[in-house]
């Protein structure tokens, strides 16, 4: 084995980098090209308006791939925390416990699938597809499996009001994005974050309680999910036991489309907003230019698992 | 009588380097027949030729009066050419008459002939002297010799002649040590071939008929188990020149104070048991054990790595438990033997350097100022803190695994091979650096199974075996000879 990584590793590493951005790029230029309303300011408003949602649950997301783990719970924790703001204002507690609540009933479910992963060992993916279960079962159980119209009205602000003529769920998206960025660039939290995912056993051996590491990001996710669905049951205008189960497949797909390993220790906030920003230009543009509609998410998908092989080939040399 | 097996002039080579030199070596039907040497004498690279690992070599093989160039493992077994491993692969879960006929149970029909499995499982196991042991239970609840045992018999089962067994006591207790030199006797007397490779030489003189000792890839000598003795094959191991190099005289240190790091009967199964002892400010004290006498695991353990099952650990008097963090707070520091275990090698320097000093250095100016600091004293090249790890060299890697124990000199540091694979100029450096770390009032665990590296840099030297410390030189002179002795002796406790 050698012991210096070769200069092709190196030229890969750079590769592995830009390619977002390359993409991203490439993406603008042919849908400019190919579609006369694509460029356009108001067009950019639409794009940064669709994955405004996304890019909350992408925050927290962000912080788990680097720890090397996963959460296949958000979508669900996302519309279980609407569902809860609704039930608790239709129930008439005072604002803004309503809220509070739900993002405190998040965190908390994610702090008991992260806590199974840290300290019983029990994969992410697996924990995690159980909490979805959970969630997903308390919507609804506590729906009954109606539709949930009393909202608090922070919700209805934050998730359909603007201000200056900018949306406010445009402002706590960025918002969301500014302090996961901070906290992964500027604290020794987010120093232990990344030493953790690129090597567990030595953050360990440096003193890092990586078992307390993993069991945050995992609270991390979970809260900004429940934040992502406090929001967006205003933009929605209401609360359903399904409403933002979709969202699951995009939210990861975005933070690994910008270049967060799947591995562990490498990308960041930085990374994720180019990738969002891939998956918004490729959705609205692709409706923009006449493209069967029935093709769309095939394309999607297309594009998401190049981004997946391209992610695991220049991570490959890390498994060893 | 011609031989079950001979190698004649066995050549092998990896890349530049020479593994076998022109091997010739045989073994007879009913003999036990030893293979020692040191690390890297070429045991493993002819025991994989044996068992048909290696299919490219120069020279021949003769099995059973044909010659014969094995291409795979599997041929090796199909011809009753059986290998059991260090580490062994049964399957706990299952039982051990299952795991005696594992992939070939008896059937009738399509489905297994369990009354039938069970029945001749009995049998071999009362052959081979284990009649007590219940082949429907899972071998799990059984102990590492059976699991051994169950492996040998399966060995057996499948018609194997020649049974090649690599360091089979390694992991067992003396009493099922014993018990299995007894099962190699009878193995022998059932007209079984056994190559039988150990770095104990008290059972190899126990057990074998006759030894052979490889050097440097080249076979020393073949002797009659009956007519040589302990002193000679470590001498023949080592080679007559090497005396004269490798010995140092140790020049005892006036001990200021009380220790620093106490150890009081610590033990942790399967690791070591009861040890005692204490180190003190400004010492270097080696401790030497060969490949899996437990001083790694003692290393490791006093780090907060692991849990031991009973004992105590005093740190300048104080008690100490938990992980790695409670450890680092109360002075200790520690590298692990494999430094890619212990360093992010996508990341700068730096930051490997500060991950344990956070709390108190953080933020890339303060941490690389600081980081500039310890690399320039550990002689980093080239000395940028802003590099990544992975782009030095090895040599340079251990250093920065050092230097951030640097930052804040910890009152013990336990150091676990901090030379292997270096070149010769790289190892002096870095046992400079523990010295001057010892000068400065730091108490270093030098841990090791390099003996040349124990005698270049310890004040004084422990020898552990099988988990225990089993001699302590403090003074006078001490020779790799004497090390090794002492390492592949016995498991009474000697001064």
């Amino acid at each position: 084995m050698a012991d210096k990584p070769s200069r092709t590793s190196r030229l890969a590493e750079r590769a592995r980098e830009l390619a977002p951005v390359w993409t991203l790029l490439a993406l603008v230029v042919f849908f400019g090209v190919y579609s006369e309303s694509f460029l356009t300011l108001e067009n950019f408003g639409n794009i940064l308006n669709q994955v405004a949602l996304l890019a909350i649950m992408g925050t927290g997301i962000t912080f788990v791939l680097l720890t090397a783990q996963i959460d296949l719970s958000v979508s669900y924790m996302a519309t279980l925390a609407g569902v809860v703001a609704a039930y608790a204002t239709a129930g008439h507690l005072p604002q803004p416990w309503p809220i509070v609540v739900a993002l405190l009933v998040a965190a908390f479910l994610g702090w008991i699938s992260g806590a199974a992963t840290a300290y019983l060992g029990i994969p992410s993916f697996m924990s995690t597809l159980a909490m979805s279960l959970i969630a997903s079962g308390l919507s609804l159980y506590l729906t009954r499996g109606r539709i949930l119209f009393d909202l608090p009205p922070l919700s209805k602000t934050l998730g359909s009001g603007r201000i200056f003529g900018v949306k406010w769920l445009v402002i706590v998206a960025a918002l969301t994005l500014l302090a996961g960025h901070l906290v992964l660039r500027y604290t020794r939290f987010g120093r232990y974050v990344y030493m953790t995912g690129a090597n567990p056993k030595a953050a360990e051996l440096a003193g890092v309680n990586t078992r307390r590491i993993v069991a945050a990001v995992m609270v991390i996710a979970a809260f900004t999910a429940g934040l992502a669905g406090v929001v967006g049951i205003g933009r929605l205008g209401s609360a359903t036991p399904t409403a933002f189960d979709g969202m699951l497949i995009d939210a990861i797909g975005a933070v690994v489309l910008g270049g967060t390993s799947l591995f562990g220790g490498v990308g960041g906030i930085p990374q994720t907003v180019v990738g969002l920003l891939i998956l918004g230009v490729l959705r609205n543009g692709l409706d923009q230019v006449s493209v069967n509609i029935y093709a769309k998410t095939l394309i999607t998908g297309i594009i998401l698992f190049a981004a997946l092989i391209f992610n695991i080939l220049f991570a490959g040399k890390k498994e060893s | 009588m011609e031989p079950l097996l001979r190698l004649s002039q066995v050549k092998k080579r990896f890349g530049g380097i020479e593994a076998l030199k022109g091997i010739d070596f045989e073994v007879f039907a009913g003999e036990v027949h030893a293979l020692v040497g040191e690390n890297g004498a070429g045991k493993s690279t002819m025991m994989k030729i044996l068992a048909g690992v290696i299919p490219d070599y120069a020279g021949e093989m003769v099995y059973q009066g044909r010659p014969l160039r094995l291409k795979n493992p599997k041929e090796a077994l199909d011809l009753g050419i059986a290998m059991i491993h260090q580490e062994l692969s049964v399957m706990p879960e299952l039982s051990v008459a299952e795991n005696i006929f594992l992939g070939r149970q008896p059937t009738r029909g399509r489905v297994v002939d369990w009354r039938r499995m069970n029945a001749e499982a009995r049998r071999i196991l009362e052959a081979l002297g284990y009649p007590q042991v219940e082949v429907e239970r899972p071998l799990g609840d059984y102990p590492l010799g059976v699991h051994q045992l169950a492996e040998i018999a399966r060995a057996v089962t499948s018609g194997a002649e020649l049974i090649i067994m690599d360091e089979p006591t390694s992991a067992l207790s003396p009493m099922e040590t014993e018990r299995l030199l007894a099962l190699v006797r009878r193995l022998a007397e059932q007209g079984k071939a056994i190559v039988y490779i150990s770095h104990f030489l008290e059972e190899v003189t126990a057990v074998a008929d006759r030894i052979t000792v490889l050097r440097d890839g080249r076979k020393v000598a073949t002797l009659k188990a009956g007519e040589t003795s302990k002193a000679e094959l470590v001498r023949l191991m080592l080679g007559k020149e090497a005396r004269f190099f490798e010995r140092t005289a140790l020049v005892p240190r006036a001990r200021e104070g009380a220790p620093v790091l106490e150890l009081h009967g610590l033990s942790r199964p399967r690791a070591f048991a009861d040890v005692n002892l204490a180190l003190y400010p400004g010492e270097i004290v080696g401790l030497y054990g060969l490949i899996g006498s437990g001083h790694f695991e003692l290393a490791e353990t006093l780090f907060g790595l692991a849990r031991p099952s009973a004992g105590q650990v005093r740190v300048a008097g104080r008690p100490l438990s938990g992980g790695p963090r409670r450890a680092i707070r109360e002075g200790i520091a520690y590298v692990p033997p494999s430094r890619r275990t212990g360093l992010f090698l996508e990341k700068p320097v730096y930051q490997n350097v500060s991950l344990p000093w956070l709390d108190r250095l953080f933020g890339p100016a303060r941490e690389l100022a600081a980081a500039g600091r310890v690399t320039r004293e550990v002689g980093l090249k080239p000395p940028d803190p802003a590099r990544v790890v992975g782009a030095f060299s090895g040599g340079n890697q251990q250093k920065v695994a050092i230097a951030r124990w640097l930052i804040e000199p910890p009152k013990v540091f336990l150091a676990s091979e901090p030379t292997r694979g270096m070149d010769v100029g790289a190892k002096e450096e870095v046992l400079a650096i523990l010295r001057r770390m010892a000068d400065a009032g730091t108490a270093v665990l030098l841990v090791s199974s390099e003996p040349e590296t124990i005698l270049a840099a310890a004040d004084r030297v422990l020898v552990m075996a099988k988990g225990r410390i089993v001699a302590e030189f403090t003074s006078g002179e001490v020779t790799k000879e004497m090390l090794v002795h002492a390492a592949a002796g016995e498991l009474k406790k000697t001064a």
